[in-house]
């Protein structure tokens, strides 16, 4: 259970919350509404999840699981893209899933959703595939040779949407693949599934964000580039520091937004919810800063802010245009390691 | 289906593929209309949903339909420089082929079919019906179903499949 009653309603998650600006949400009165209510307020569905407000809260109020357990058994509204991702991961959770090759590795390393992200979002033009063949590489280099989980989705995505059992039902399936096959460490290279595995899973082995790992690489790259704080990979799980000792100990000049680490700005969708005008305008926002650093490159350790990012870059009829790439960390790394 | 099918008892034989199919206001819907006027026979194993354009169908509903229990999904459009609306088969095409690839990893891919069938084509509707029909049959039950129902009996399963054989029949001596 959150700790919710010891919200005193000082109104602070409500003055920063990035959703504010661009909308009427408020944090403090949907714990509110709920609270002493019982009301179901669509602020808990226009919660980007970003974790920005239980940094500043005097009281700590877990505001994240609270949002969590609201939305459990209730029926989301703004799902995007139709909600084609979270019918894939119910239909998958139906269905007998694969059983692990087993090999001698004691390193397994999860892809995640690419292959849906490459097939469902083919007019964002981005090669997600190409984030699993970098790691790989990266992996490879490193005398890593991981085995390939081919696991069903981990479940961010249902059960961020209140989905309670579709979860429960792919972690039994994902446990029991795990446990058969034998790893000690579980590496990914999306934020989304770090933050599933290691908080929601209680999975007992190490799990890895693949950017703790990379800073081993020995890479001499004359670049500067920005980096791009996704909410679950740093103020969800609180790495900040990996992703830039990837950059920097491989020589790359790292230049901080305006915005950085616990204050990043939000990419404005999470668990594809709240894809609309009003979010658009936080990407703007996030763009615009990394734009004003003046390098050419933003870096980001999630697959879906790759997404979101590129979507609004690829947008046919866009305002502005942006002539900076935005690309992963591992798919950067992996051409530039191929390119010397 | 033959008679066989809706009197045998066992669960399995009584089993008739169902089929979920999209067509397309302007061309697969007035085929399948020629196939009803023009009496020609095909199972009753299809519902078909009429969509303004095959590019209608998102990725979504094909995997929603998947996942609520039908046994597979048709999706028919005009042909390829025929379509309504200039290029919406071409879109379709693109987004039912990636669908396709997503299924293949869930092992589902056979049961999405897509088909060009045009306004004249009443005979190709038919057959095509028949051919995916027993395309379905030979791969069996949509596995999910013993997820979603495993409940119901033979007795409701075959009431069911009469009453699909009756609609057909209403469906296919319909003029508009």
């Amino acid at each position: 259970m959150s700790n919710v009653q010891s919200c005193y309603q000082c109104g602070k998650c409500t003055s920063i919350c990035p959703m504010r600006r661009v909308s009427k949400t408020s944090p403090r009165s949907s714990i509110y509404n709920a609270n002493v209510y019982g009301l179901e307020t669509n602020d808990i569905w226009t919660c980007l999840t970003c974790g920005r407000c239980p940094i500043e809260c005097p009281q700590q109020v877990d505001f994240l699981n609270f949002i969590k357990e609201e939305r459990q058994g209730k029926t989301p509204l703004h799902v995007a893209h139709l909600g084609v991702f979270t019918e894939f991961s119910e239909l998958s959770s139906k269905l007998d899933g694969k059983t692990p090759e087993r090999s001698d590795s004691k390193y397994g390393y999860f892809p995640g959703c690419v292959d849906s992200l490459d097939l469902f979002l083919h007019d964002v033009k981005t090669n997600f595939g190409e984030i699993t063949t970098s790691s790989l590489k990266l992996l490879d280099k490193l005398g890593i040779k991981p085995q390939i989980m081919n696991m069903k989705c981990c479940g961010h995505d249902v059960l961020w949407q209140g989905k309670k059992d579709v979860f429960e039902d792919l972690k039994k399936y994902n446990l029991n693949y795990i446990k058969e096959s034998g790893i000690d460490t579980l590496v990914t290279s999306c934020a989304e599934c770090y933050r599933t595995f290691s908080k929601d899973y209680g999975l007992g082995i190490k799990v890895v964000h693949i950017s703790e790992l990379l800073d081993k690489l020995g890479l001499n790259v004359n670049d500067a580039v920005t980096y791009h704080d996704p909410c679950r990979l740093g103020r969800h799980m609180g790495v900040y520091e990996a992703p830039r000792n990837a950059l920097t100990a491989n020589g790359v000049v790292v230049k901080e937004m305006e915005h950085s680490k616990e204050e990043a700005l939000c990419c404005g969708v999470s668990n594809f919810m709240n894809c609309n005008e009003q979010t658009k305008a936080l990407r703007i926002a996030r763009m615009d800063e990394a734009e004003a650093t003046g390098a050419k490159t933003l870096i980001t350790t999630c697959s879906k802010c790759l997404a979101h990012f590129n979507c609004l870059k690829t947008e046919k009829d866009s305002v502005k245009k942006y002539d900076f790439d935005v690309v992963d960390l591992t798919v950067y790394l992996a051409r530039k390691m191929e390119q010397t | 289906m033959s008679e066989g099918q809706t009197v045998a008892s066992t669960k399995e034989e009584c089993w008739v593929p169902n089929i979920l199919a999209f067509a397309c206001n302007w061309c697969s819907y007035a085929g399948a209309d020629l196939a009803g006027v023009s009496r020609l026979q095909y199972p009753p194993t299809v519902k078909i949903l009429r969509v303004m354009c095959s590019s209608r169908v998102e990725p979504a509903f094909i995997l929603k339909a998947l996942k609520d229990g039908a046994d597979g999904v048709l999706i028919a459009g005009c042909h390829i420089g025929d379509c309504h609306y200039i290029d919406g088969n071409k879109n379709a095409e693109v987004r039912i082929n990636n669908t396709k690839k997503a299924l293949e990893k869930l092992g589902l891919d056979k049961r999405l079919r897509l088909e060009w069938i045009s306004a004249s084509e009443g005979l190709k509707f038919s057959e095509v019906i028949k051919e995916f029909t027993e395309e379905i049959s030979k791969l069996g039950q949509n596995p999910v179903k013993e997820k979603i129902e495993p409940q119901i009996n033979a007795d409701e399963r075959r009431s069911s499949a009469s009453v699909n054989k009756s609609a057909a029949n209403v469906q296919g001596s319909e003029v508009k």
